[in-house]
């Protein structure tokens, strides 16, 4: 249940709606029935803790459908049928059974859309304590839409690109030289008019290329200057060039659902590692298996930018009926939490972004465990992104205030020198952990080990380098 | 005493003969001069034209720069449903058994993203570890031979018609027999008897002889339970208990537990053998007998032990010393004494029995309460035929065995297949049974299916499936009930044998279920049952018929290989490839004879790439066979060995694509009548039968000719030598131990400290000579590494007394580094890419001193030494990188591709290497290996490495790089087995402990000869024993400082005799 401490209760949280609904279910089932009237005056702060916990993420106080209708008004609307509306919450298609016509209504506009309201075990007191909350909701300044707050870089507009502009330059040197051309052309003309008229000699008729290289001989102090800052400049641009291949920053590859990680992370403060959790247990930080996206996606059946297209394409991949609220072969051996182990459906094939070669082995584990590096230090602002993509070491840099203890680099991400050059910069905290203080005492105890200790120590600090982390067989084996 | 013998790696250093000197002198034997290769005639018929020529060059030019600039799209794949053990880039490990009619071992099964990779011992059982047969098993799950779902007549089926088949056939009365090896499972067992089929038992290796032998001398039918850690003397007549007798790999671990010189006593084991097998180099007195011999070993061991019957005058005087030693030390072990015999044959194993009881060892070395191994008889199978000829019998299913490749009378079998009504076979391969039979309803590879075990005691040990079946197929038990009418799933039947109130509904819920599972086992051994009583019948006419073996000219002794054993592994390309540990030659089997023998019949007696070995005819009663000859030290003269399990497929059967030889280009050879040409011949069909109820491996006459005919072996160790050096193997006698046992590291005399001679009075006595020495770390050209006591030095010690040369490390090393296979003709160009070898060594009992006391002078008595010794000691030398600290490799690298880590590893970094192989030119251990060619891609590798088949790839290890064409590899001391521990460590917070730490290697020995760890923790076992005074460093007086530590050999020999 490590998705409780993560949500925080007075935002829109509706993303783990599933999971939260569920966890009610160990917390209220043992709640006894009891005979009060649903709109009698019930307790707003219990009502509040109730409600955030079983009911936001489907509804809202007001009269704004989330994924479920609004609550607001809601005693215009059921008033008189209290007992029916118990039993509604307890168990919808129970109550739909019971034939009443408003009933009918609820089911016939929203449970195409939404699916079935899960059953609440909630008591009927309970119940009174959520309608005095919904009724009362204590006055909270509206909260901005948080969609604002975050940004999504990726949907900024896309300077374009400025070889343009070499292009155009490059035409216009080609007409000037042409102009320049026809003009010398004219020019010579002109003055053999000139000379003929005055009867002297006229220029001799000597080919474009004598004469080009007659001018460079005669221009020849300027013409090497020229030529050496040439030589010079395309020597630069070549080891530029050079240095750029391999260079991935910034590939980002068109994915199968349009994910936008700026939804979930900033929007809904998904915590990466609730997706990508085997960062901290394997090497892998893993792209999420489809049932992770079920967790919240069972309930949230549309997304705010592209509806419900793209999430449909999880429930394809894994075979879920949105408008039954359904798994297409009943629910998984173990419950709730594992869809149907039956159905045979299409994975999605994601793009892999960060694609290191076979000769690499790298473990975000270590990284991520035992360095205690933040996501961001490798990837980005991810919260800013659309897609997944190779974050650019200049923007990572620019992080370094939103997120402290950043280790600042400048080689390119994801090559070799941007992760030595880190190997270089990190600091090791022999006194966090007993692996480490044991080679801090190795270090202490012999006399060779004081040495080297004392080398290590001379800029005040041990970096994984100086235990070992250049050494080729760290990551080449 | 110091070591004085001489070590020499073949016959053909001993004798120097040219082509070994030119091997010798280079360490790639391959290169081709431009100007021969110019004058290649055939050059001058190729039609590549110049401008051809150009053309592809500019094109492959272009092609590379253009996909050079495009970052390929990789697609990652998700679980859509992730299973909640499995976390993508974690190994899971799962316990289970291995049991394949001849190996039985409890294993850890390790599993990455459900596909099981390695194979390691189970360690909570107790039990030593699976040898190199059963953790290279691993490559057979993933065979793309392996059928993909039943056929009938040839063509595939589904299993409801085959299963409506059977029935039918079943129901339609007649007799309806099921044909096993040993069955060692109760479920299995509860389904036959529930059948109702005749169950019919044999063993492709026939061990009825001692089940009979125990019926008549104890009145129990069990085979002998032997208990090699409580033997203090061991006499083995032809038994090659370390690698292949019985249930060899128990035995192996057992036997080393009494093998630890600082325990301060070892057993003390004495060989009576034909061929120079694995336990008898093992031997501490090891004497070669002739087949027709076995027998009179065994009665002049009763005479000489108890008196009774008398073989005097029938064996040789040498033999006869031989007896009178083993008996003085039987003797004097009394109950701690242990006498086997590994021939099938009554009389024999009678007389052995009376000694052991005479020893009074039954009840401590030796037991007969109850052992289920070995339960088949070759007589029922015999009968079985006979009634299959005469149409007596309606339905046959055969499962887990393969008598038409494996039985005496394989032929008659095949034959007799015709008559029966409806053949089934449960075979996983259309192998050579299978083929022959009407249906095959393939059943699961034991890493896909559930099962259970039980060898003796209380104990049974559980099979779990690690993978889900790869293809339509059906365990043989589930099978068999499906005929039989019971609709009840494997797993259910199985649940029921051992808890018969068992429903689905409790699947997940028995803890002690789940425990059992979890632990590999359920109960204990402990089996509560009054010992049997020794019932004394009447040996004479056993001792009689014993006495009165006669041999011919030659003599024939079948015997298994311990990589092949019976054959089952046949498809194994890494089985295939480990050289055989005494003769070290790969891919084939062949004649081993003495090399007087070869001398005397002017064969060939040096084998190398352009030495063929020299093929005779071998003819056994009416049958000959054309076979290559090796000529082999200890094998005993007169006498013949050739290995059984080989020429699988013979008849083009489809049981692996590495059963078959490849020609150069990597296409299989093809034989005249059009079938592929398997590797080696079979010889099952020589097993000797004559005796009536038992067959045994021993043909007293045999005729050996030569053809004139030669035929190319593969033998890994005739290059990497040590060039005589004395400082590479160092070993000693018991006595001479325990009377320098306390020394310092480095006094002893069988393990001094090497000096060299400096030009400085250092003993101050005087005068500056060859007793100046100084230690070789005094010469240093290398800049001290910062590895002693500073983090990790990780390192390994060898305990060259344990070590059996049993080549289970090499496999488990392979299969975890993806060490490619290179195939015959690779191996042949000493381009084989093992990263661990077993160097083994022949020893000759002549030495300086004894030259010196006979008058000899120094050149003469080295070419004394140089002698081939009829019956040589052995000593086995596991060899790989040995990480040296001032690492020659490291200095000559121009591109710094190897370096030393701060950690003693000396690294390997592939990505940088441009394979100037300048390292392995300067590695005094050579054990540098440089990769030819693209062996994942090249076609010549495409029939047998596992890399380049599209399901046995899936073996590889993904944390380990496969590595392409033109760069160096060695052993990286499985720096990714390092690696994960230390991370493992670091999460817990813990420093890493020999628990946490292991190589692939030291996992896999079974004797724990291999132990590996931190050298810079005091508290490491390898601390200890590398400061132990039999540690050394293999040529030490080069200075090289490496991590590996050898421990010197300890021979429980008599000091005279050292």
């Amino acid at each position: 249940m490590l998705v409780m401490r993560k949500v925080n209760p007075v935002r829109d949280f509706r993303g783990f709606g599933a999971l939260l609904i569920f966890f009610s279910v160990f917390v209220f089932g043992a709640s006894s029935p009891a005979l009060a009237g649903v709109w009698d005056e019930g307790d707003v702060e219990a009502g509040q803790a109730l409600f955030n916990a079983n009911c936001a993420s489907c509804h809202k106080v007001t009269k704004e459908v989330l994924a479920a209708p609004g609550l607001g008004g809601i005693a215009d609307r059921w008033g008189a049928s209290e007992e029916l509306l118990v039993k509604w919450i307890q168990n919808p298609q129970a109550a739909a059974e019971s034939g009443d016509s408003y009933i009918k209504s609820l089911v016939d506009r929203y449970v195409p859309t939404y699916g079935w309201m899960t059953a609440q075990a909630v008591s009927p007191d309970d119940i009174q304590n959520i309608m005095a909350y919904v009724q009362n909701p204590p006055d909270v300044a509206p909260v901005a839409d948080t969609g604002t707050d975050c940004i999504t870089v990726d949907e900024l507009p896309i300077e374009e690109a400025s070889n343009d502009g070499s292009i155009w330059f490059l035409l216009l040197l080609v007409m000037f030289l042409i102009i320049a051309m026809a003009a010398a052309g004219v020019n010579r003309s002109l003055t053999n008019a000139s000379l003929e008229r005055e009867g002297e000699e006229l220029l001799g008729d000597l080919p474009y290329g004598e004469r080009l290289k007659n001018w460079l001989w005669e221009n020849r102090a300027a013409v090497s200057l020229v030529g050496v800052f040439f030589v010079a400049y395309g020597a630069v641009l070549g080891y530029q060039g050079l240095m750029r291949v391999g260079v991935v920053e910034g590939y980002k590859p068109s994915q199968p659902v349009k994910f936008i990680h700026s939804v979930h992370v900033c929007e809904n403060e998904v915590d990466c590692k609730y997706c990508h959790h085997s960062a901290y247990e394997s090497k892998h930080a893993g792209i999420p298996s489809t049932n992770v996206c079920m967790n919240c996606h069972k309930a949230v059946k549309k997304g705010r930018r592209y509806g419900e297209t793209e999430i449909a394409k999880i429930y394809d991949a894994i075979g879920f009926d949105p408008l039954s609220g359904t798994y297409v072969d009943g629910e998984g051996a173990n419950g709730y939490t594992s869809p149907q182990d039956t159905y045979n459906g299409e994975p999605i094939k994601w793009n892999k972004v960060h694609n290191l070669p076979d000769h690499v082995f790298f473990s975000h584990q270590q990284h991520v465990v035992v360095g205690g590096l933040q996501c961001q230090n490798c990837h980005g602002d991810v919260e800013t992104y659309t897609v997944g993509r190779v974050a650019n070491v200049d923007d990572i840099n620019l992080l370094v205030d939103k997120y402290p203890g950043l280790i600042e680099l400048s080689k390119p991400t994801l090559t070799m020198g941007w992760c030595i050059e880190c190997h270089n910069k990190a600091e090791i905290d022999l006194a966090s952990n007993g692996y480490y203080e044991e080679m801090h005492a190795r270090l202490k105890d012999h006399l060779r080990g004081n040495e080297e200790l004392r080398k290590y120590m001379e800029d005040d600090k041990i970096t994984v380098k100086e235990l070992g982390g250049w050494e080729c067989a760290k990551c080449h084996y | 005493m110091a070591n004085t013998k001489r070590y020499w790696s073949g016959l053909d250093e001993l004798h120097k003969t040219e082509a070994f000197e030119a091997i010798q002198s280079q360490e790639f034997p391959e290169a081709k001069s431009t100007d021969e290769f110019l004058s290649d005639e055939q050059l001058e018929s190729t039609h590549t034209g110049r401008r051809d020529f150009l053309k592809f060059m500019g094109f492959s030019l272009t092609a590379a720069t253009l996909a050079a600039c495009e970052t390929p799209v990789v697609k990652s794949i998700p679980y859509t449903n992730k299973p909640a053990e499995i976390t993508p880039g974690v190994a899971n490990h799962y316990a289970s058994t291995y049991y394949d009619g001849q190996n039985f071992a409890n294993v850890l099964v390790k599993t990455r993203e459900g596909r099981p990779i390695f194979i390691k011992p189970n360690t909570a059982t107790g039990i030593a570890g699976p040898n190199a047969r059963v953790n290279s098993s691993v490559l057979g799950l993933y065979d793309s031979a392996r059928l993909t779902g039943p056929l009938m007549n040839g063509a595939a089926s589904d299993w409801e018609v085959v299963d409506s088949r059977v029935r039918k056939a079943l129901s339609s009365g007649g007799e309806n027999v099921v044909l096993t090896n040993t069955i060692m499972s109760p479920s299995l067992k509860r389904a036959i008897a529930i059948s109702g089929l005749s169950h019919v038992q044999y063993d492709a290796i026939d061990y009825g002889a001692f089940r009979k032998a125990a019926e008549i001398d104890f009145g129990v039918n069990t085979f002998p339970s032997y208990k090699f850690d409580q033997a203090d003397v061991i006499v083995t007549i032809g038994a090659d208990f370390l690698a292949t007798f019985a249930d060899a790999v128990f035995y192996e671990g057992e036997w080393a537990k009494n093998r630890k010189p600082e325990n301060g006593k070892m057993s003390r084991m004495h060989a009576f053998e034909t061929n120079m097998s694995l336990t008898g180099s093992n031997a501490d007195y090891r004497t070669t007998v002739k087949p027709s011999d076995h027998g009179k070993v065994a009665t002049a061991l009763l005479h000489a032990i108890t008196g009774r019957s008398s073989s005097s005058g029938k064996l040789d005087t040498l033999t006869e010393a031989a007896v009178k030693n083993a008996a003085k030390d039987l003797k004097a072990a009394g109950k701690n004494g242990l006498v086997l015999a590994g021939l099938n044959d009554l009389n024999i194993q009678r007389v052995v029995n009376a000694i052991n009881e005479a020893l009074g060892a039954t009840g401590t070395t030796v037991n007969f309460e109850r052992n289920d191994l070995y339960q088949g008889s070759s007589n029922d199978l015999a009968q079985l035929t006979q009634d299959m000829s005469a149409g007596r019998v309606n339905t046959l299913i055969i499962a887990d065995c393969n008598p038409s490749y494996d039985a005496v009378n394989a032929t008659a079998f095949s034959a007799a297949l015709e008559k029966v009504n409806l053949t089934v076979s449960t075979s996983m391969l259309p192998d050579e049974t299978a083929s022959r039979c009407r249906m095959i309803a393939p059943t699961h590879h034991w890493l896909e299916s559930w099962g259970d075990l039980q060898i003796e005691g209380g104990r049974i040990d559980l099979v779990q499936p690690t993978i889900s079946p790869l293809n339509s197929t059906r365990g043989w038990g589930e099978s068999l009930l499906a005929w039989s009418g019971q609709s009840i799933d494997w797993y259910t039947f199985l649940r029921q044998t051992h808890s018969s109130d068992y429903t689905p509904e409790q699947m997940y819920t028995s803890n002690d279920w789940n425990i059992a599972v979890h632990n590999g086992f359920i109960g204990s051994d402990a089996f509560e049952q009054a010992a049997p009583r020794y019932s004394g019948e009447s040996l004479t006419s056993a001792v009689a018929a014993l006495n009165d073996q006669q041999g011919g000219a030659f003599e024939l002794a079948l015997y298994e290989k311990s990589t092949m054993g019976a054959g089952q592994h046949a498809a194994n390309p890494m089985l295939q490839e480990t050289p055989d540990p005494l003769t070290k030659v790969t891919w084939d089997n062949y004649v081993t004879m003495a090399h007087s023998d070869v001398d005397a019949m002017g064969l060939n007696g040096f084998i190398g790439q352009e030495k063929p070995a020299s093929v005779v005819r071998v003819t056994v009663d009416d049958t000959a066979m054309e076979l290559p000859v090796f000529p082999m030290p200890g094998q005993a003269p007169g006498t013949i060995g050739i290995a059984l399990g080989y020429g699988r497929g013979a008849n083009g059967e489809k049981v692996g694509k590495a059963a078959f030889q490849t020609a150069e280009n990597g296409s299989f050879m093809i034989d005249s009548e059009g079938r592929m040409v398997p590797v080696g011949q079979n010889v099952f069909g020589w097993v000797n039968a004559s005796s009536g109820e038992f067959t045994h491996h021993h043909q007293f006459d045999v005729t050996v000719e030569a053809t004139g005919g030669t035929y190319p072996l593969a033998c890994t160790q005739i290059h990497n030598t040590f060039m005589g050096r004395d400082s590479i193997v160092k070993e000693t006698d018991m006595a001479s131990f325990f009377a320098e046992r306390d020394a310092e590291k480095g006094e002893a005399s069988w393990n001094k400290l090497i000096k060299l001679g400096v030009h400085e009075d250092i003993n101050n006595d005087g005068n500056i000579d060859s007793q100046d020495g100084k230690p070789t770390e005094a010469f240093d050209l290398w800049h001290e590494h910062p590895v002693e006591n500073v983090g990790h030095r990780w390192g390994m010690t060898i305990d060259l007394t344990t070590c059996t040369g049993c080549s289970a490390c090499v496999t488990a090393c392979h299969i975890e580094n993806n060490v490619p296979v290179v195939g015959k003709d690779e191996v042949r160009r000493h381009r084989d890419m093992h990263w661990l070898r077993i160097d083994r060594f022949f020893s000759s009992d002549y030495s300086l001193e004894r030259g010196e006391e006979e008058g000899v002078g120094v050149i003469s008595s080295y070419r004394k030494m140089e002698d081939p010794s009829a019956n040589p000691q052995t000593v086995h030398m596991p060899m790989m990188c040995q990480h040296c600290n001032h690492a020659p490799c490291e200095t000559v690298c121009p591109v710094a591709a190897t370096t030393h880590s701060n950690e003693g590893f000396n690294q390997m970094t592939y990505n940088r290497c441009i394979g100037t192989r300048y390292c392995a030119n300067n590695c005094p251990y050579k054990v540098r290996r440089f990769n030819w060619f693209n062996y994942p891609g090249y076609k010549k590798f495409g029939n047998f490495n596992p890399a380049q088949d599209s399901l046995m790839r899936m073996v590889l290890n993904p944390d380990v790089t496969v590595r392409s064409r033109g760069v160096m590899e060695k052993c990286s001391l499985c720096i990714q087995m390092v690696q994960s521990s230390k991370l493992e460590a670091k999460k817990r917070g813990v420093p890493v402990t020999d628990d946490l730490v292991s190589c692939a290697c030291s996992t896999a020995c079974s004797t724990g000869a291999i132990s590996f760890g931190d050298l810079n923790d005091p508290s490491s076992k390898v601390a200890k024993t590398s400061k132990n005074n039999r540690a050394y460093h293999a040529l030490e007086e080069i200075g090289v400082k490496p991590n590996i530590f050898y421990m010197t050999k300890v021979r429980n020999t008599e000091r005279n005799e050292a």
